[in-house]
């Protein structure tokens, strides 16, 4: 392959990336969104949690039969 | 610095600076920071090279919008440097229609000005030593609350640092405290459950509170000359050896900075700071922290914003904009009749129906509903629409629950999921879909499929895209509201366990009861999961 042609390679190559989305820019772009994404897991997890360990709890101390039979099928359901 | 020495003393103006309806023009190089006071109290300050656009060989620095309703009169307007040795320009100054005098100041005639970070707010300078000392008073007990009943190690920060620092006084255009802790924690999430149990206890405690994201709260002291005062309780911690506090701080300062913590005085009164409180101020404001600037603006890193964005922030993007119109003068245009959603709700409903509104707004469809005979619970998150919402209730004599709930708030929605799957109720939701982010709205499906019971529905109504190329205008008000597609809403509800049982698009009415080309409306109902028990 000549030069020329090498570079037209590239080129096309680059162009078809670009189109795609491929290109290291897009990629770092939808890196950066996807880390993003996993961050905003913290305070979902923080969120959940909290609901557990305030409302479990109490709810156990109020009506325990209730709650196991609850606890006994949510277990049995996943 | 006071307030008064910009004013008081009053050097001959050596000119370079003039003041006009489009804002402060700047033709002289090199003032620094300017500060710019009405009838001698200060309002705003400006640093021209920074916050200005080049114009006629010097800056023009706009006006802030959020001093536009006040500029119309006439007033002495002064702009001088900080220290207020050197006067640019001092002179009699008609605004708008030049007509009556030129006040900057709030409901009550309290002076207002302009604060760093751009919002309106009475300064320190303007408030008297009986209030001032109310507003040190409480940031102490909220120290001691932080210290002694939560167990963290929380320490005066900020301005009040500042100014305890540099003049032993607070900084005279300060208007709220700020307290930071340092947690033990290192991870984001353990974090954020560290500031729920903070906010639990210190409601316990008797504190009105707002969440302001997963690691910060505002306490609103109330004091005696009717307002309140915010006191900010920001987290600071360490992940991965980077040090963060809010608002948006990052970078490396040592843990030795921090604790053990010193004892500082401030108008006599003692408070827990940093250490080091210099070295906390030099990561604050950079090494020039000992020269007053006003008009400082943080130079935060980028990632470091961005880390504290996601890890932090996001449940109330949309509240803050939300607010500020209901509690505004736009909200008046609002109509208070029902909209012609809320009668075709009604249409649908049985007698002595139970019905949530979701974003009820000013109440409209609530007290419609309320008095047609339905029993009404109202949410909104924006306290300003609860209040409006309560308050035209009491006023139609009707019973209307009115609450607040955060969609984007996990925990709201699950424990009002909760509350609706005991006690249910039909949900109608006008123009909220368009007013909250796809996160608050996937967690608005999930209350749907937790409450709405037996033969519960839910109505809907949305500004809809229209086709493509069709070039619907954005629907009002302006950057609050917008188009969300049908199908995509439909697509959502079906994969939340939904049955659409009706959708419409056509023309209908927005918020202020203006025609729109494109509005869907949408009926949905949630049949329990075969084999479960309801």
């Amino acid at each position: 392959m000549s030069g020329r042609d090498k570079i037209r390679s590239s080129v096309e190559k680059w162009r078809a990336e670009r189109a795609s989305g491929r290109t290291v820019r897009a990629r770092l772009a939808a890196l950066e969104d996807e880390v993003q994404e996993l961050r905003q897991l913290n305070r979902r997890i923080a969120e959940l949690t909290d609901v557990v360990a305030e409302l479990l709890v109490p709810i156990q101390d109020r009506d325990k039969e209730k709650v196991q039979e609850v606890l006994a099928r949510y277990r049995a359901r996943i | 610095m006071t307030e008064s020495s910009a004013a008081a003393a009053h050097p001959a103006p050596v000119g370079g600076v003039s003041v006009d309806d489009r804002g402060v023009h700047v033709a002289v190089q090199g003032t620094g920071p300017l500060v710019l006071s009405v009838e001698g109290r200060y309002v705003w300050s400006l640093t021209p090279e920074r916050d200005g656009t080049p114009e006629a060989g010097g800056w023009l620095v706009r006006w802030p919008h959020v001093l536009d309703r006040f500029l119309d009169g006439v007033g002495r307007i002064t702009v001088s440097d900080v220290a207020g040795e050197t006067v640019y320009f001092d002179a009699e100054v008609p605004l708008g229609s030049g007509e009556g005098a030129l006040e900057i100041v709030d409901g009550d005639g309290n002076p207002l000005s302009v604060d760093k970070v751009g919002h309106l707010t009475r300064s320190f300078a303007a408030t008297d030593e009986g209030i001032r000392a109310e507003i040190l008073e409480g940031t102490q007990r909220a120290l001691r609350d932080l210290r002694e009943t939560c167990g963290v190690e929380a320490y005066l920060n900020y301005g009040a640092l500042l100014g305890a620092i540099r003049d032993g006084a607070m900084i005279a255009h300060d208007s709220d405290t700020d307290v930071c802790y340092l947690s033990k924690h290192e991870t984001p999430a353990d974090i954020i459950l560290e500031s729920y149990k903070i906010e639990r206890t210190m409601r316990d405690l008797g504190w009105n509170l707002l969440r302001m994201s997963g690691g910060d709260i505002k306490l609103l002291l109330p004091l005696s000359d009717g307002r309140s005062c915010h006191i900010d309780i920001f987290v600071a911690f360490y992940v991965r050896g980077t040090f963060y506090q809010l608002g948006n701080r990052s970078g490396q300062v040592a843990r030795e900075v921090i604790l053990p913590v010193s004892q500082i005085e401030l108008h006599g009164y003692t408070f827990p700071a940093p250490a080091q409180p210099e070295a906390m101020l030099a990561f604050l404001y950079g090494p020039s922290w000992r020269v007053p600037d006003p008009s400082f603006k943080y130079a935060d890193p980028r990632a470091g914003v961005r880390r504290l964005d996601g890890w932090l922030r996001g449940f109330r993007t949309t509240m803050g904009g939300w607010t500020e119109f209901w509690t505004s003068a736009a909200s008046d245009e609002v109509s208070r009749r029902s909209s012609t959603f809320g009668r075709w709700v009604q249409k649908q409903l049985a007698a002595g129906s139970s019905v949530m509104d979701v974003g009820s707004g000013n109440g409209r469809d609530a007290v419609y509903l309320a008095r047609r005979g339905h029993r009404v619970w109202a949410v909104d998150f924006s306290r300003g629409a609860v209040r409006l919402t309560g308050r035209r209730a009491r006023r139609h004599e009707v019973d209307v629950r009115a609450e607040q709930l955060i969609l984007g708030e996990l925990r709201q929605v699950l424990t009002f999921g909760a509350r609706l799957a005991r006690d249910p109720h039909h949900i109608a939701a006008r123009q909220l879909l368009g007013a909250i982010d796809a996160q608050a709205r996937e967690q608005f499906w999930r209350m749907c499929s937790m409450a709405l019971r037996e033969d519960r529905k839910l109505f809907l109504e949305f500004f809809a895209t229209g086709p493509e190329g069709s070039g619907v205008p954005a629907p009002a008000p302006h950057g609050l509201q917008r188009r969300v597609d049908p199908d995509q809403v439909a697509a959502e509800i079906r994969a939340s366990g939904g049955v659409i049982e009706h959708l419409e698009v056509g023309p209908g009415d927005d918020l202020f009861d203006q025609p729109d080309p494109c509005v869907c409306r949408i009926r949905a109902s949630w049949p329990a999961p075969k084999g479960d028990p309801a």
